[in-house]
Order: C-alpha cells, then structure tokens, then sequence
C-alpha cells in the first residue's frame, strides 16, 4: 500500500472530518474523502475503490459499528481495513466492535501520533499477512 | 303506629332507617300530639345533622377542587413546557451546535492560513542562513553577495508582511473562542429548563400517585448506536479512560 491509498472518513461532524483529514494529508495520504453517516457511507464504499476506512461510531443515521458490520458482510468489501475513531468508550463497546471485525479502535480526544501509529500498524499487519 | 310511621318503616332503606328512623318518629309523634316545641326541637336537632353532612361533602368538594386546580396548574405549566419551551431548547441547542461549528472552521481557516505563511518564513530563512553563513566565513563572491543581500530584502518584507497576517491571524482565532461565551450561556438556560421539567414531572407523578410503578426505557438501541463521550457523574457501565486502556483490551482479546 501507498501514499495513494484512498481512504474514506466518516463522521457526522465537519469539523472532525477536517480534521481527520488534514492529519492524513500532513502524513502524506492525499487521497482522502469524507460522508456524513454509515447510510451514505456504505453505497461510497461499494461503488468506489477505498483502501482504508475510518469511521465514527455514533452517527445519526447508520451508526459506525452497523457500517462495519454491512462492509464485513458485503463480499467485495470485506477485508478493507477500518478504524474507528471514536469517543464511545464502554468497555463492552470495544469488545463489541473487535468480534465485528474491527482493525484498529482509537478514542477521541486523540493525538496525530496515536493515528498515525494505529494507521501504520493495520497496514504492518496487512502487509505481514499478504 | 301512625300512618307517618309506616311509610318510613317499609320504604326507606336500613342504615336511613337507623340515621333517621328515630328522630322521625319523634317528630311524628309531636306532630300527632300537637306538642309543638318538641317538633321544632326535633325538626333542628334534624336539619343540623343534615348540615353537618353538606358540610362534609363540601369540605370533600374543596379539597378534590383544590387538588384539580393545582394539577391544572402543572398540566398547563408542562403544556406550556412541551408545547413552546422545549422546541425552544430543541432551536437553542441546534444554535449551540452551528456556533461551535463555525466557530471550530474559522479556528481552523485561519490556521491553515497561518501554516504556509509561518512555513515560508522559516524557508526563506533557512536559505538565507546559508549564504549567510558563507558571508561569515568569508567565503562569498561577489554574485553571491549580491543574491544574498537581495533575498534579505525580499525576506525582510515578506516575513515582516506575513507575521503580521499570521499575527492577526492568532487574535481572530482568540476572538473566534468567544462561542463558548454564548454557547454556555444557552446552555445554562436549557439546563434550567430541564430542571423545570424535572420538577412539574415529579410533581405530576406525586399527584397522580403512580411514583410506584417505574417503567425504565430500554437502552437495546442505545448500545448499538452508541452513548457519546463520557461524561464525568453520568454512568453508562464499565469504560476506558485512555488510548492505553483501548490498546490493552484489545491486546487482551488478540489484536
């Protein structure tokens, strides 16, 4: 995987989305689009190519870990990396979302560090098992 | 017995007969025997037992009266509440949202703006420096020189132009932190407005008498949409506090 690697970022707030991006782009990802929801996230996914996915969790609309859930269902989209970025923090959320197939769960507040690090680490993995 | 008596004794039921039958007989009897103060005596004793009774009734009446109107009272404030209070709290709340909204993109408009002008700077400097450093060692021709000094004049006035900028920059996003001002301020009457409620409910439920029966709303839904931030004194279950927490957990099932 390259620096061209398309990524899709969800979440239902703007200024998150921007930031989410702005850090993708100062790490070099310059790729990089954005919806709202899981709902207008899900047909994005299946007609467009994305590498990389990261997601909010509570959304109005189609909540983060049912996008997952439809992405880890829908053949095509199965093995496409996601990271959920996300502020809900109950422990039985994250178990939650690791047995619907999650690669990599980051908490908001988070730092550009942290991002990057868990980002790094899904494609590691990814590349070590390709 | 008189025809009086009759009547009363096949017509009236037991508990009239035990109230009443005694003092009508009384009276019927003084009637018959034309001893009228003894009727009249009996005919008040009779009307004042009567009276005590209304009373009763009356002071029955009141009470469910005063009751009625003081849930009238709570039912047109939680009319009042739902009807035109909350939809407001409802537009105030969207209004806190767009404010930190807008006030978040302006913070990082002028940010962005500030980066490539602080970004240049450094540049500009950084290519001086090594003339400049030439310069120093005395090891600079004369076409050297000549580029060094005109890139000082250019970095001169662009750095002088864009810290300015990036200046003035810095004080709008201090001016663009004013939202939390505003925003609390919405905040805070919203609060007071769930206080309010809160209180006309409980209110209400007192009267009504059904603080007995708790219904608790489902939370089937909430876990899979999830239950935002945490927030200090609201309870949601067990929960991570940091990245290190999430990392540990999720090492502990394998990833």
């Amino acid at each position: 995987m390259s620096k061209d690697m398309k990524f899709l970022v969800v979440d239902d707030f703007s200024t998150m989305r921007r930031i989410i991006k702005n850090l993708l782009n100062d790490l070099g990802y310059g790729n990089v689009t954005e919806a709202d929801d899981g709902a207008t996230a899900l047909p994005m996914l299946q007609a467009g190519n994305f590498d990389f996915l990261i997601t909010d969790w509570n959304m109005p609309g189609m909540p983060g870990l049912d996008l997952l859930k439809a992405v880890r269902a829908d053949a095509r989209l199965a093995k496409m990396p996601v990271l959920m970025l996300t502020a809900e923090a109950k422990r039985e959320q994250i178990i939650e979302a690791a047995q619907a197939g999650v690669n990599g769960y980051v908490i908001k507040p988070f730092t550009a560090v942290t991002l990057k690090e868990k980002i790094d680490k899904i494609l590691e993995t990814r590349a070590n098992a390709a | 017995m008189s025809a009086i008596e009759v009547e009363v004794t096949m017509n009236t039921n037991p508990a009239l007969q035990e109230e009443f039958g005694e003092s009508i007989a009384a009276l019927a009897g003084a009637l018959a025997a034309g001893d009228d103060q003894r009727f009249f005596n009996e005919l008040d004793g009779l009307v004042q037992r009567r009276e005590f009774a209304l009373f009763g009734e009356l002071q029955k009446l009141t009470n469910d009266l005063q009751g009625a109107l003081q849930r009238f009272r709570i039912d047109s404030r939680l009319v009042d509440l739902a009807e035109k209070e909350v939809p407001d709290a409802r537009a105030r709340l969207d209004h806190v949202l767009k404010l930190t909204d807008e006030a978040a993109h302006k913070t990082m408009d002028l940010v962005e703006q500030s980066g490539p002008l602080a970004e240049r700077t450094s540049r500009q400097a950084e290519d001086i420096m090594v003339l400049w450093k030439k310069f120093r060692a005395r090891d600079i021709d004369v076409i050297a020189f000549r580029d060094m000094l005109a890139r000082m004049d250019a970095f001169l006035e662009s750095a002088h132009a864009d810290m300015d900028k990036v200046r003035g920059n810095l004080a709008e996003v201090v001016l663009a932190q004013g939202y939390q001002d505003l925003s609390g301020q919405i905040i805070r009457g919203v609060m007071k407005l769930v206080g309010e409620l809160e209180v006309a409910l409980v209110e209400l439920v007192r009267l009504s008498k059904t603080g007995g029966q708790r219904v608790r709303p489902s939370n089937v839904d909430e876990t899979s949409r999830g239950y935002g931030p945490v927030v200090p004194g609201v309870n949601h279950g067990p929960a991570v506090s940091d990245q290190e927490d999430v990392d540990a957990l999720l090492s502990g099932l394998g990833m």
